[in-house]
């Protein structure tokens, strides 16, 4: 977490979107990074299109955040049912992963539901659906079996899939973040998408991207 | 009801939360705060308390209910006699006006004396404004958390759950009976400040703003009134939006029950709701403490009369 490689032709220092220290750089990471990114519904930048700007050195370097372009590191998780899933088990198909702070809290209630509720969309473009957040395997199993969730619900306990995804946190740290992820065919991203308190939309945010595919 | 297992999150239900047994839960709440006016309320006795790992599980637990033995069409609720004022109550209200109108009257004096006039009026003007928020909070903290046996606020929590089980009585409270609480709270917190203080803008500011959040609950029972039944003057106040509206409230007491929480003037409630911040301060409380607010519980577990059967909402 700590380590942050820098390429060879160094990054401007005052970049904020690669320190992940403290909760306050967190939150301006938020405002500064390009990718989609909404709190409390307002909008600190708009496109998905955009490019990052540090996207291109970025790439070829080993940093503390998956950004748009780049192969996220791998994970080896469970199930709802006690499986083991690795995210290499969905090469060749587009992917939507999305972190969520806790089963049964009315935001990711929402969200999964919604997840639901167009899963035939996502089925119609070929899409995998995963949901990713650090309850156990028979908090996911109820919350699936609760909701009737047609698709994966992983347990990262202890979070270590989400500190290596570099997924922001909110409120200065005091809520872990709800943000989805595009993968295409190849496992590149294609889409980042951040917004706590509109769950909602990180369904039609990523329908929209994968329509685009 | 939910079929989740109450251990679900190991790391976070590491608090205690005593609460009292479902069964005088549900015994005390029709007497509500009528029961409270004295500061010698029975509260349950530590031997009652059981630790529960979670707070929840006074949500989801199917209390059986006291079955209330007069529907709500059968009229002799008038006599009930937990809706009555007491002297006490009567008291209680008594000193909380005496300490706001001395407040105002400082404020005035001390204004006429320096001639300055606009400070004050517009420090009180805030205390008006910040009195509909200070109201929201404090009952969406009552609403959500804690349970007959919290200190302090027990009584307070229990009444406002019997509120929620029972909307309708809060019309036939009578005055002293309903303001009593906060009339008690007014007089502790502001009769030092009253006495301590002589400028006008803080007298000001803290004179209105105590004021409208001690009959934030009459305020809060003319929005349960009917248009034909209440006074014609608190009908205009409420359409021109200076008291909290009828409409406005009436969501409150509708599914999913986490909105609409100010009961003076109602003007923070769109705020707080579109930018969600009692959900964010929810979820700050639920992963810094664990707990969890019962508006995310089955919505009609513990918020309506009909208890029974409650069909699963998403
Ligand atoms: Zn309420
Ligand atoms: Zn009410």
């Amino acid at each position: 977490m700590a380590t942050l490689t820098l390429p060879k032709h160094s990054l401007p220092s005052l970049l904020p979107s690669q320190t992940r220290r403290n909760p306050f750089s967190q939150s301006l990471s938020i405002v500064s990074k390009s990718s989609q990114s909404q709190f409390f519904g307002l909008k600190f930048s708009f496109s998905s299109n955009l490019p990052v700007p540090s996207s291109t050195p970025a790439k070829t370097s080993i940093v503390a955040k998956v950004n748009k372009g780049q192969v996220p590191p791998s994970f080896t998780l469970k199930d709802q049912d006690g499986k083991t899933v690795s995210l290499s088990k969905f090469k060749g198909k587009p992917v939507v992963v999305y972190f969520y702070p806790a089963d049964e809290t009315p935001g990711c209630t929402k969200q999964a539901c919604a997840f639901r509720d167009s899963y035939e969309k996502f089925k119609k473009a070929g899409a995998e659906v995963v949901g990713i957040s650090g309850d156990d395997t028979s908090s996911h199993k109820a919350f699936a079996k609760k909701y009737k969730l047609p698709y994966t619900l992983l347990s990262d306990e202890g979070n270590k899939v989400r500190k290596e995804w570099g997924v922001p946190s909110d409120l200065f740290g005091t809520l872990p973040g709800r943000q989805t992820y595009v993968l295409d065919k190849k496992g590149e991203v294609q889409l980042v998408y951040n917004n706590q308190f509109q769950p909602e939309k990180h369904i039609d945010e990523t329908l929209k991207l994968l329509q685009s595919l | 009801m939910a079929i989740l297992p109450h251990h679900k999150y190991p790391l976070r239900s590491l608090e205690h939360v005593p609460t009292c047994h479902h069964l005088c839960w549900s015994r005390a709440r029709l007497t509500c705060s009528a029961t409270t006016t004295t500061s010698t309320k029975p509260r349950s006795s530590p031997d009652q308390l059981i630790i529960e790992p979670r707070l929840d599980r006074l949500v989801t637990t199917p209390s059986p209910l006291v079955t209330p033995t007069r529907s709500r069409n059968t009229s002799p609720l008038l006599n009930d006699p937990n809706l009555l004022s007491t002297w006490s109550h009567r008291a209680w209200v008594a000193t909380g006006c005496t300490t706001v109108l001395i407040s105002l009257a400082k404020s005035m004096v001390a204004a006429a004396n320096s001639h300055i006039w606009l400070e004050p009026m517009l420090a009180g003007y805030i205390g008006y404004i910040l009195s509909d928020l200070g109201s929201g909070v404090y009952h969406w903290g009552i609403d959500n958390y804690g349970d007959a046996s919290t200190p302090i606020f027990g009584s307070q929590i229990e009444a406002f759950q019997g509120h929620h089980k029972w909307p309708w009585t809060i019309t036939r409270r009578q005055f002293a009976n309903n303001l009593h609480a906060l009339a008690r709270a007014t007089t502790f917190i502001v009769l030092p400040i009253v006495m301590l203080c002589d400028d006008p803008t803080l007298q000001g500011f803290v004179g209105v703003c105590s004021g409208c959040i001690m009959f934030s609950q009459q305020f809060h029972a003319w929005a349960h009134g009917t248009k034909s039944k209440l006074p014609p003057p608190v009908v205009a106040l409420q359409e021109a939006g200076v008291l909290v509206s009828r409409t406005q409230h009436s969501a409150h007491h509708r599914q999913p029950y986490n909105n609409n929480y100010c009961i003076v003037s109602g003007i923070w409630n769109e705020f707080l709701d579109k930018y969600k911040v009692f959900e964010a301060l929810e979820m700050v409380l639920f992963f810094k403490l664990g707990v969890r607010p019962r508006s995310w519980s089955e919505p009609n577990s513990n918020w309506t009369e009909e208890t029974e059967t409650p069909s699963p909402v998403h």
